[in-house]
């Protein structure tokens, strides 16, 4: 029988056996990704209740075997990790089913549907005494990576408030589809399609506010003029969230209509404020002048110029070496999940900031379903 | 007869409603989704009582059935035309799984005309100048081909397994490359556009073009005429161009281009390239071109309408007509 725990001595370690459930678009990224990674880890299978689905996952990454019965695939490859790619509204089921089965689990954002459900999945995972992470992959991008060195280095002195700005393109392939069809999964989501999104643009927050319960209040509505008269119509498009910790403040920005769709977080402390660009992927760092008077206003932008420059040649540097790859972040996030399952380390992302995002994802729903069009009776 | 027309707001599908108009087939449903732009066929609808619109989707197997209802004659033209691998192998296969589904569900299953494409077939191993016809295999390695000829293969492959399982009636049309007014301007068999310039890729290689009411009429024609069940039919007109004429005429009347011949070999060679960098940075960038899918679609090719003509088709505009109206169309 297949074994689904490393117990062997380091040097004689096999890869983990990996299986994925849910064959949408972003399970192509963990395919992808983990066969960059042969001597951690490999998929051995794909799963999806849409057997055709799996197939072509397989078929396109051959990948040994596929699946239309999850628990079947548990019994017959008996994986030591499973990931859930999954709509969100089977995560919880399939993550508990996976961690009964003795499997590690990394589940895709969003984590759940809301605050119980990941605490379930939580407590699941530490009475099996078994990992578990979620997709927060863009905390893992570099230039994330690179703020929090920063932060960790002192250069910002203390951090006391951050800005996270998520632009969103509605007419992209995902947003096309979810306003064509009112069926679409992500309208059956506690807070729609925030919820499917906005953990990229917490999570960046969460870093840096400690407090468990910090005071949240959301803004939200639906700017787009179509109406469907129908389900549609009560999704919200923009959203703005301010979070209130002890010391540290932050701001968070979710937009479907600002252009261009940025995605940027700045982070601003008693010395320097930090400016992460996710897109262009730089991190730079605004000082107070260091010249007096007209001097000291003239050089900041040469200062500024400067710093992207640098910026750039060392992305361009990254791009010569093959180190500027679209799912860095992803990647390096189920590096070091796998490291901590084989090492018993800790996971990369604490149980505790998964379980205070949730909390923070139902409060901001909660809100912003008291602001919904629905709400006001015009649905 | 009651035929319905799955993809009716498509390019192709709104030729196959008027073909199917002028041969006075009645009635004629058309499914069309709740996200499709279906104006067009709404003004058809009103002026022709036999024309209706059926809102839905094939999205499972119930939507599929409430779309069939008691329709004899399936055209079956929706497919995913673009976007991640999951949307093609869900808008192009599964649906069609539910179009199958809901069909065996009939205690007389209609007819189905299934529109496949020329992605199918295994050109990559042919020599340069074979004969396509419908004998020619299939394709062997759907992996290592683009997206869209993939899913249109399993998408064929589902049918006949179906088919083979139920014995329900299939015909299968095969189009080359469908063209005319309000379609692709140029097809990626003649080159690609990339950032401002036109890599021209097919050279001299003959360009397998169906003017879309030719391709329309061949369905039609296929879909009315008898002992068609289990064949295949390739479409493509008569007097084919070749991608070098295609372009020469198009910057002739339509728009200059910025235009770059690639020789086939120094095309395989890029390709070569390409794949080996693609391999290299692990993906960084994509394999736009690798040398077995140039070769696929670059290769070049002879091609062959008799079997379809064997049925009664012929085109009912000419590739010179056809090349004239799509491009004054481009033009204005």
């Amino acid at each position: 029988m297949k074994q689904n725990s490393q117990s062997r001595s380091p040097g004689a370690r096999r890869p983990l056996r990996v299986a994925i459930v849910g064959c949408g678009k972003i399970a192509d990224g963990h395919v992808d990704e983990i066969r960059k990674m042969p001597e951690q880890a490999q998929v051995v299978a794909v799963c999806d209740r849409e057997g055709l689905m799996a197939e072509q996952l397989a078929t396109r990454f051959a990948v040994p075997a596929h699946y239309d019965d999850f628990a079947h695939m548990l019994e017959q490859e008996r994986p030591d990790v499973v990931h859930v790619t999954t709509p969100p509204q089977s995560h919880a089921a399939l993550a508990l089913q996976a961690l009964a089965a003795g499997c590690h689990v990394y589940v895709e954002k969003p984590f759940a549907l809301d605050g119980a459900q990941a605490a379930q999945i939580v407590a699941a995972a530490e009475s099996q005494r078994r990992k578990i992470t979620v997709g927060y992959s863009s905390l893992f991008d570099p230039p994330i990576l690179r703020l929090r060195e920063m932060v960790a280095e002192g250069l910002l002195g203390e951090p006391l408030h951050v800005e996270s700005f998520y632009g969103y393109n509605l007419d992209g392939p995902f947003g096309k589809a979810l306003l064509a069809d009112p069926g679409h999964w992500v309208h059956g989501l506690p807070g729609k399609l925030f919820h499917n999104i906005i953990d990229h643009m917490l999570n960046k927050i969460v870093d840096f506010v400690p407090d468990d319960v910090p005071q949240v209040t959301a803004l939200a509505s639906a700017l787009r003029p179509e109406r469907s008269g129908d389900e549609r119509d009560t999704m919200m498009d923009e959203l703005r969230v301010l979070v209130r910790g002890q010391r540290v403040t932050g701001y968070g920005t979710f937009s479907s209509h600002i252009r261009p769709a940025a995605q940027f977080v700045r982070v601003y402390g008693t010395r320097n404020i930090a400016h992460v660009d996710l897109l262009a992927r730089t991190v730079t760092l605004e000082s107070s002048p260091k010249l007096p008077s007209a001097i000291g206003r003239l050089v900041p932008p040469f200062e500024q110029a400067s710093a992207l420059v640098g910026q750039g040649l060392s992305n361009l540097g990254r791009f010569l070496r093959s180190d500027f790859q679209y799912f860095a972040g992803l990647r390096n996030l189920m590096s070091l999940f796998f490291d901590s399952i084989v090492n018993d380390g800790p996971a990369p992302i604490s149980h505790r900031d998964i379980l205070r995002i949730s909390w923070m994802m139902d409060e901001i729903f909660r809100q912003v379903r008291a602001q919904s069009p629905a709400a006001e009776g015009i649905a | 007869m009651t035929a319905l027309v799955t993809g009716a707001t498509g390019f192709l599908g709104g030729a196959v409603v008027a073909r199917l108009l002028a041969h006075g087939t009645e009635p004629i449903r058309c499914l069309v989704r709740a996200s499709s732009r279906a104006a067009r066929l709404e003004r058809l609808a009103e002026s022709h009582a036999e024309l209706s619109l059926v809102h839905g989707s094939l999205a499972s197997p119930e939507a599929a059935l409430a779309a069939i209802g008691d329709a004899d004659l399936v055209y079956h033209l929706a497919a995913g035309t673009g976007g991640a691998a999951a949307d093609l192998f869900l808008n192009t296969v599964v649906a069609s799984k539910n179009l199958l589904e809901a069909l065996l569900r009939r205690p007389q299953p209609p007819k189905v005309v299934l529109v496949s494409s020329f992605g199918v077939y295994g050109t990559a191993g042919l020599a340069r100048g074979a004969l396509v016809d419908e004998d020619t295999a299939l394709e062997a390695h759907p992996e290592r081909r683009d997206l869209y000829s993939q899913a249109k293969l399993r998408q064929e492959k589902l049918f006949r397994e179906y088919r083979d399982r139920h014995g329900f009636p299939l015909t299968v049309v095969r189009p080359g490359v469908i063209y005319g007014p309000g379609g692709t301007p140029i097809s990626s068999r003649v080159g690609l556009n990339l950032a401002g310039l036109f890599l021209h890729l097919g050279g001299r290689n003959l360009l397998p073009l169906t003017y879309v009411d030719n391709c329309a009429e061949a369905l039609v024609v296929a879909g009315a005429r008898g002992g068609t069940d289990g064949q295949v039919y390739n479409v493509v007109d008569d007097d084919l161009p070749t991608c070098a004429d295609y372009l020469r005429r198009y910057q002739r009347e339509v728009r200059a281009l910025r235009a770059i011949r690639l020789p086939y070999p120094v095309s395989q060679a890029l390709s070569w390239l390409c794949e080996r960098y693609y391999e290299h940075s692990q993906g960084q960038l994509p394999a736009f071109f690798t040398p077995y899918r140039t070769a696929a679609s670059w290769g070049g090719n002879r091609f062959s309408n008799a079997k379809l003509k064997s049925l009664g088709w012929q085109p009912i505009v000419s590739t010179d007509e056809g090349l004239r109206r799509t491009f004054a169309a481009l033009a204005s």
